[in-house]
């Protein structure tokens, strides 16, 4: 299982950032996530995959300075 | 503690008003010529259009210089205010000072908003803003006593140059067992002999026993100060309760601050961790997006940058409360315990540095070709110590790196130091030659466009190649956001009333990575409602970081989610409790207007604020070199079929650079007219007299400063 702001997604083998958001299905467009402390941004949603158990967190808005 | 021979030069006793929602409603000013201390009522009026923060800042600057005042000039006044919001101690982000003043490096109005205790304590020790005017030629100490309701300008000998150690000994000597009661505003030797020297503002840490340090960086402020012939300005003021600040409505203030102080509590450890690595965070994001400036923002990207990301400063950081004001729940303020430096006066010696925070990550790291965590600790330690803007050090020495690898500089000119990108020793040499004020380092510390100068005048560099890899405007280095892809930050910087710092608009994301803003009515919209928007917090005494860097879980179902406008109304409200008023979010609007405005005009009065001193260097706009041009071509390519539909077979990458340089500078001018209209700006840039006139700002002199700009 994925835990993704508290709903529990089903994990497979190789399933990437971007397999997840697909899943989770939500149209804002993401420009990060974070799988615990690690910082994933939207280029590399396709090449990342998602350890199983992993808590995700989809970051709104990169607010800078 | 060393052995301090303190001798009263002036003692003023006074009555300290009692604080009436959110205003002491006067104001002090210290001359250091003669000593003098002078108390002013701040009228209705003034607080009317001016607010509060940086508002009575520049109407204080405005009456203290004329239009041929310098920055060394006994005139020049060092302002620092807090605001009617400030002090309040529930609401996060509430303990802000904005320091202004005429710049040593731009020569225009300069403004830098900082944390720490002074501010609130200035206040409520009776002060909505304080004046420096003058100048002394003994070592001076301001002591602003709210407890004792007592004003002593005294002369302190044997107090040591360097911040950390002036904060610490100031702030036993006057805490008189309550170190907790004091913040001292000091500099260190770096500012007198550069011109990008930084203030730095304390507050005590109970928990680690010491003094803290925040840094107001920006534009050489630090230099003024030290130029004045101040060593410290100190407040002192007891325990602080939500009634100190006497809000109107004090159940209206605490509902609204306990839910915007629980949502940071429930949604920072889901978002951007600031309570936990501070802006750390965008060190890996920034490199993501190439968005990291790397070898003096010739790229946004390099493989070794997650080396100084969150994950390694999240190990660094001493564990605990980081908040650089009382109850503030984001706490970003965090620093480094028991570093040991390998270089300078502090070699061997465990020291506490305050930070990292992005811009230095960014500054002393890679933007100087430096991947290493803890050569950006160093750096940060000895930038505060010695009194010197991160940001400006980073920038000026990535410059002159640039400029040795070119070759337009050599080793003859260095003193034998190898400024090649990377070079971590040479960096460090280059910062404490600007403690000590020796050296090459001392020229860097001069800032970028003053290096231009030097560089070509006497090495005789090649001027125009420096103007278009110089990273400064207006005389103000850049921050530390690669800009080449987004006409929106382009703007948010060259724009900018100081200078090219991102806390009037920071549209890289919303821009470039989201593609909100396509049109340049929008980007002008962009870069009318958020400089006006964030420059609110500075009227009032706050940080802007709780209101984007934490937003609310529904905030990407409204329809601008940039603007988080569920905080924005949070913010009226909180106005509203400790003022009293009933302002609406577009008032607040308003309110920044007026000052904004009324800055630009005081910028033309010194000179500036006209179209042409808007301008960029085109490496801020676009890849200046082919071999910039080649790392991305793909994208540069791609821009110049699609988007301009320009035939570029057949064309060699020289040839493309030029037609592309054309084509977005032409964008950058037409950005500005978009801009500069919806301001209700001439085509010059300069405030029209229907706005001026709109938002009651059109006092006398204002309007004889427009007319002898060709505005009547």
């Amino acid at each position: 299982m994925v835990l993704v702001e508290g709903r529990h997604f089903s994990w497979r083998e190789g399933m990437t950032v971007a397999d997840l958001l697909r899943e989770v299905g939500d149209p804002y467009p993401y420009a990060v996530v974070r799988i615990h402390d690690r910082v994933v941004s939207r280029p590399d949603f396709e090449n990342v995959t998602v350890p199983r158990g992993s808590e995700v967190y989809l970051i709104p808005l990169i607010a800078g300075g | 503690m060393a052995e301090l021979k303190v001798k009263e030069l002036k003692t003023l006793k006074y009555e300290r008003p009692t604080i009436q929602r959110g205003y002491a409603n006067q104001t002090l000013c210290v001359n250091l010529s003669d000593a003098n201390i002078t108390i002013k009522p701040v009228t209705d009026r003034m607080k009317e259009t001016f607010t509060g923060g940086k508002g009575f800042d520049l109407w204080l600057l405005w009456h203290a210089v004329n239009g041929r005042t310098r920055w060394n000039d006994p005139e020049n006044a060092l302002c620092i205010a807090s605001g009617p919001l400030g002090g309040t101690p529930l609401y996060p982000g509430s303990g802000k000072s904005i320091v202004s003043a005429l710049s040593p490096t731009t020569g225009s109005v300069m403004d830098s908003n900082v944390g720490g205790h002074f501010g609130p304590y200035l206040k409520f020790s009776g002060f909505d803003a304080l004046e420096i005017q003058g100048k002394s030629d003994k070592p001076t100490v301001v002591f602003i006593d709210g407890v004792s309701q007592e004003l002593q300008v005294l002369e302190i000998a044997g107090l040591p140059d360097g911040a950390h150690a002036i904060s610490e000994i100031l702030t036993n000597y006057f805490g008189q067992g309550k170190p907790r009661n004091i913040s001292v505003v000091s500099t260190g030797p770096g500012a007198k002999h550069t011109l990008i020297g930084c203030l730095n503002f304390s507050w005590y840490d109970p928990k680690r026993g010491r003094a803290r340090l925040k840094q107001a960086g920006r534009g050489g402020i630090g230099t003024v100060f030290a130029d004045k012939g101040l060593k410290a300005i100190v407040a002192r003021w007891d325990t602080v309760a939500v009634a100190t600040n006497d809000p109107a409505d004090e159940a209206a203030l605490k509902q609204v601050a306990k839910l915007h102080s629980q949502e940071v509590v429930e949604m920072d450890p889901k978002q951007n961790e600031m309570a936990t690595v501070g802006t750390a965070h965008l060190v890996t994001i920034m490199n993501d997006y190439d968005l990291l400036p790397t070898h003096n923002f010739k790229y946004g990207q390099h493989p070794q940058a997650p080396n100084m990301g969150m994950e390694i400063y999240r190990r660094l950081f001493d564990k605990g409360f980081d908040g650089c004001w009382v109850g503030c729940t984001l706490s970003c303020s965090h620093g480094v315990k028991d570093f040991v430096p390998t270089t300078g006066p502090y070699a061997g010696k465990k020291v506490f540095v305050d930070g990292p925070e992005y811009e230095t990550i960014a500054g002393c790291g890679s933007n100087i070709g430096i991947f290493d965590p803890l050569h950006v600790v160093e750096m940060n330690f000895y930038c505060d110590t010695y009194g010197l803007d991160s940001i400006s050090v980073g920038t000026s020495i990535a410059f002159a790196m640039e400029c040795f690898e070119m070759g337009l500089i050599n080793e003859s000119h260095t003193g034998g130091i190898d400024l090649s990108f990377g070079n971590r020793w040479s960096a460090l040499e280059l910062l404490h030659q600007m403690g000590r004020g020796e050296g090459f380092g001392k020229i860097v510390g001069q800032g970028v466009r003053r290096m231009k100068e030097i560089f070509s005048k006497e090495f005789g560099a090649d001027r125009s190649i420096m103007e278009d890899i110089g990273m400064e405007a207006k005389g103000l280095e850049f921050s530390e956001y690669m800009p080449k892809e987004s006409l929106a930050q382009q703007g948010g910087y060259g724009l900018a009333l100081k200078g090219p710092q991102h806390d009037e608009a920071w549209l890289i994301f919303l821009d470039m990575v989201h593609n909100f803003l396509p049109t340049f009515e929008q980007k002008a919209e962009a870069l009318h409602w958020f400089p006006l928007w964030r420059t609110w917090f500075g009227l009032c005494g706050l940080c802007k970081l709780p209101w984007n860097d934490v937003t609310p879980p529904d905030n990407k179902q409204t329809k601008e989610p940039a603007k988080v406008i569920k905080h924005v109304e949070w913010y009226t409200q909180y106005f509203n409790a400790v003022t009293g008023h009933s302002m609406t979010p577009a008032d607040l609007i308003t309110m920044s207007e007026r000052v904004y405005n009324f800055q630009r005009v005081l910028c033309l009065k010194m000179g500036y604020g006209r179209r042409e001193h808007d301008a960029l260097p085109y490496r801020a706009m676009g890849p200046v070199t082919v071999e910039e041009y080649e790392s991305r071509h793909e994208r540069y390519d791609k821009q110049l079929k699609e988007t301009y539909n320009v035939e570029i077979d057949g064309k060699s990458s020289a040839e493309k650079v030029k037609i592309l340089r054309k084509l977005r500078e032409e964008r950058y001018e037409q950005l500005k007219d978009a801009v500069y209209e919806r301001r209700g700006w001439t085509k010059d840039g300069i405030p029209t007299l229907d706005t001026v006139k709109r938002l009651g700002i059109d006092f006398p002199d204002v309007l004889d400063v427009l007319r002898a700009n060709g505005v009547s």
